[in-house]
Formats: C-alpha cells, structure tokens, sequence
C-alpha cells in the first residue's frame, strides 16, 4: 500500500505529515521517531516546493527480516540537480551549513538513495526503522 | 529578581516568534492536531536559520507554558496530560537543531579522522627522510671518496669541504626527521622530546627556548604524542607571529592534571578582538582540536606588547570518547 500526497505548495507539506505521522504511529514508532519521520517528510517536501515547483511524496511500509520500517520517496519533475555530490555536502549554502535539507534528512534517517537527472527531475528515496 | 523573571517574559513572548509560538502551542493543547506542529516545526527552523539558540526557544516553551497554566483551572490529571502534549510540541521545535547536532557530530569524527591520517603522513615522511634520504646521502660520501682518490690534494681539500657541508645538511636532516616524528618520544618519554624540539626550534628561528620539567612519570604514548604536537604548534606559532626572542615551556603536573605553560616575550595580540575580527588561528584550532580529544583546556593570556601565554591542562586519565551513534541501518540476520 503507498499513500500519496500530491506536493504543489507549501501548504501540502501539512498532509503529508499526517500521513506520516499516522503510518509511523501505526507501525509502533517512538515518539521521537514519528517526530524525525515527519521533519525528513517537511525537508523533503520542502525542497520539491523550493527547487521543483511541484512533486510529490509517496509513503510506505516495509518488512524486512521481520522488522517494520517507513519508507518515504520524495518525486519532482524540476529541473533535477546539477551536482549531487555539492548537494549534500555541508557548507554549499547557510540552510546546508547548519546541517539542514538533504544532509540533515540523511542523518535522521537509516537509508537514504537519490536519484536526479538534470531536467528529468530528482527521487528521493529514504528508510526508517523502528527501532527494536 | 520577581521583576527581572516578568521583564524578561514580557520580552521573550511579546515579539512575534514568541507570540507565534506561544500561539501555536495554545492550539495545539486545546485541539491538538498535525497543523501547530507543523508550525512548531517552522518556528523551530526559523529559530535555527535566524541564529536563534535551543535555550532560547526551551526557555520560550517553559513561558509559554506557565502562561497558560496560570490563566486555566487545570485539574491535576488534564495538567498533566497537558504537560506531556507540550513536550510533543516541543520535540517537534527540536527536530531541526537535532539534525544540525548530528551533522556537528559527524564533522568532529570527520575532524578526528583527518588528524589520525595527518599523523600517519607525517610518520611516512619522517621515516622517507630518514631512511631514504640517509642511505642516499651515505651513498654521496662514498662516491665522493671515490672520486677524489688520485686527486691533488688541493682538489681534495675542496672536495672535503663539500663533505662536511653534506654532512651538515645530513645533520639538518636527521633532526627534521626526529622532530616531526620523534622517536625519542617512545624511548625516553616527553622531556627530552621537548628538549630536542626546542634545541631544534631554537637554533632555526634564533630563539632562546628554555625546558623546565617537573614531571617524573612516563605518559600513555598518544597522550604524549598530542601533547608534543601541541607544543610543535604552539613553538610554531611563536615563531609565525609573535616575534619574541626568549620563550619558556614548564611542564609538571598539578593533581590529576597534566600542566603545560608556554609563555613568550613577543609582541602579543588582543584575545578579544583576534576572536571577534580575525580568521581564527589555525595553529589554536589545531591546539584546541587535539585538547578536545584529550579532555583538556587551553588558556590564553595576551595582550598587545605583553607576550603570550598559552596554559594546557589535560587530565592524566584520558577522557574515552565516544565515536558516535552510528545510524541504524537495515536490521541485520545476526541481529
């Protein structure tokens, strides 16, 4: 089952966190994980309204080897990022320097992959644990 | 001191971020909902962006919160129901100054790290110069010998000349090599390491450096050897800046502490504007980084035309450090 929320202004950022909030309460998540879950979500969604204009973010469950995980996929068709590998370095921009945006939802998070094409848009793709 | 706690809560909730904040958790308390959080979420990056500090914002929420304490008749159970909320929505004003102690935390490692493969090139290059550019060096002399056979002796004379001025640089090298890795640090401990790098320093840089040591134990290796590089960089330092022409180091031991001072007669600077106005000292970055590691603490005495005076102290016990939390990742079978 994937929820999707449809991202086109900053507004939007706020039903995207209830469903996240939901499925990770529902999945058992501590408190300060459901809290992490739906900071990576407003980063995430942020970001797509910031640089993108429109997306969206798509939430599921995961199973593996009888863990229960929440895995969150932020989609945009923008214009894609240019270099990866400046983007989630500290330091490019202030918000980076203080750890936020990309950086910052890498570190909340247990996984995290991206994919982004210059003019074909950027997926991210993180993972969320519930902690044994 | 009644005045001062109103003063102050007048102040913090009066503006707009404390109003929004306050607000927002009002809403929050009575309706609940993922709206207010979100706007905690908000305030809380516009907290972190904006330069704002965790106390303010906590010291925000605990007035915020006795405010509405005190104009509701809250029943024991609903307070503390109420309490619990709040500390939701307070997480929530958290969530991004938690990523940027991550990322704080992270760089620390990365910094650590960094100076370990410092260290470990330093060593290559000592042992390259000592090794290699000896056997070389050792190699010249025999050629030289060589060659000079059957010369006339004025020729030879010349030739022996050249010799001793190889055998200078041959010495210049020898103690550059034990300097930067000193060998003598594992055998015969930190005092005379310091000895020879101040014998060595001195001469270079036309210093007078005097060693005073009161320390009789051995010291765990590493704690040496950081202790050591931070006194290369302070002598370093000394000789980039400060123009002086005498420089003492004391070395002893007060309690549990490990006590090192090192105080020149140079020109000095002004702690204060230096920290405010100029990039920051690479070298005290360095002194202060490796102290870090070790759980110790630099003191900087300075004034303009009043020397400098740099006082180390470090705990014997070395203070463990703990790596990080390493993320969770994908559970694991053996998990």
């Amino acid at each position: 089952m994937v929820l999707c929320t449809p991202i086109r202004a900053y507004g939007d950022i706020l039903e995207a966190r209830k469903q996240g909030r939901a499925l990770a309460s529902e999945l058992g998540f501590s408190s300060i994980d459901c809290t992490l879950v739906v900071t990576a979500i407003s980063e995430l969604a942020r970001n797509i309204v910031l640089y993108a204009g429109e997306g969206e973010i798509r939430l599921s469950r995961e199973r593996h080897l009888g863990a229960n995980g929440i895995t969150i996929t932020a989609c945009d068709h923008g214009p894609g990022i240019r270099d990866l590998r400046n983007a989630l370095q500290e330091g490019g921009s202030t918000l980076r320097g203080l750890g936020l945006g990309l950086p910052g939802v890498r570190r909340i998070m247990d996984e995290f992959d991206i994919q982004s094409r210059p003019t074909r848009g950027t997926t991210v793709t993180v993972k969320k644990w519930k902690a044994t | 001191m009644e005045g001062d706690v109103a003063t102050f809560e007048t102040g913090i909730l009066a503006d707009e971020f404390g109003r929004e904040y306050a607000g927002a958790l009002e809403r929050y308390l009575a309706a609940g909902g993922e709206a207010p959080l979100l706007a905690a979420y908000e305030l809380g990056r516009q907290g972190l962006t904006g330069g704002g500090g965790v106390l303010q914002i906590v010291g925000l929420h605990h007035l915020a919160l006795a405010r509405l304490f005190a104009t509701g008749e809250e029943e024991p159970q609903s307070a503390a129901r109420a309490i619990s909320r709040a500390g939701e929505f307070c997480a929530e004003s958290m969530s991004t100054f938690e990523m940027t102690l991550r990322a704080i935390g992270e760089t620390n490692i990365a910094l650590r790290k960094l100076n370990d493969t410092l260290e470990e090139e330093v060593q290559r290059i000592a042992l390259a110069l000592h090794d290699d550019a000896g056997q070389l060096m050792v190699a010249v002399h025999l050629a030289l010998d060589d060659a000079v056979r059957g010369l006339p002796a004025d020729v030879q004379g010349r030739i022996c000349g050249v010799k001793a001025l190889l055998g200078l640089v041959e010495e210049r090298i020898r103690d550059l090599s034990h300097e930067l890795r000193p060998a003598m640090l594992d055998h015969l401990g930190l005092v005379p390491a310091v000895e020879f790098l101040a014998a060595n320093v001195g001469q270079r840089a036309g210093l007078n450096i005097t060693v005073t040591s009161t320390l009789k134990d051995m010291l765990p290796p590493k704690f040496a050897l950081s202790l050591y590089r931070i006194i290369q960089e302070a002598l370093a330092n000394v000789r980039r800046h400060a123009h002086a022409s005498r420089v003492q180091i004391q070395l002893g031991k007060r309690g549990t502490l490990m006590r090192c001072v090192i105080s020149d007669d140079g020109i000095g600077f002004d702690p204060v504007v230096t920290a405010k106005t100029a990039r920051p000292g690479l070298g005290l970055v360095g002194i202060r980084e490796r102290l870090n590691t070790l759980g110790g603490k630099l003191r900087i005495q300075s004034g303009k035309g009043r020397g400098t005076k740099l006082e180390i102290t470090a705990p014997f016990v070395q203070v463990k450090h703990a790596d990080s939390n390493p993320p969770r990742r994908r559970p694991s079978r053996s998990a």
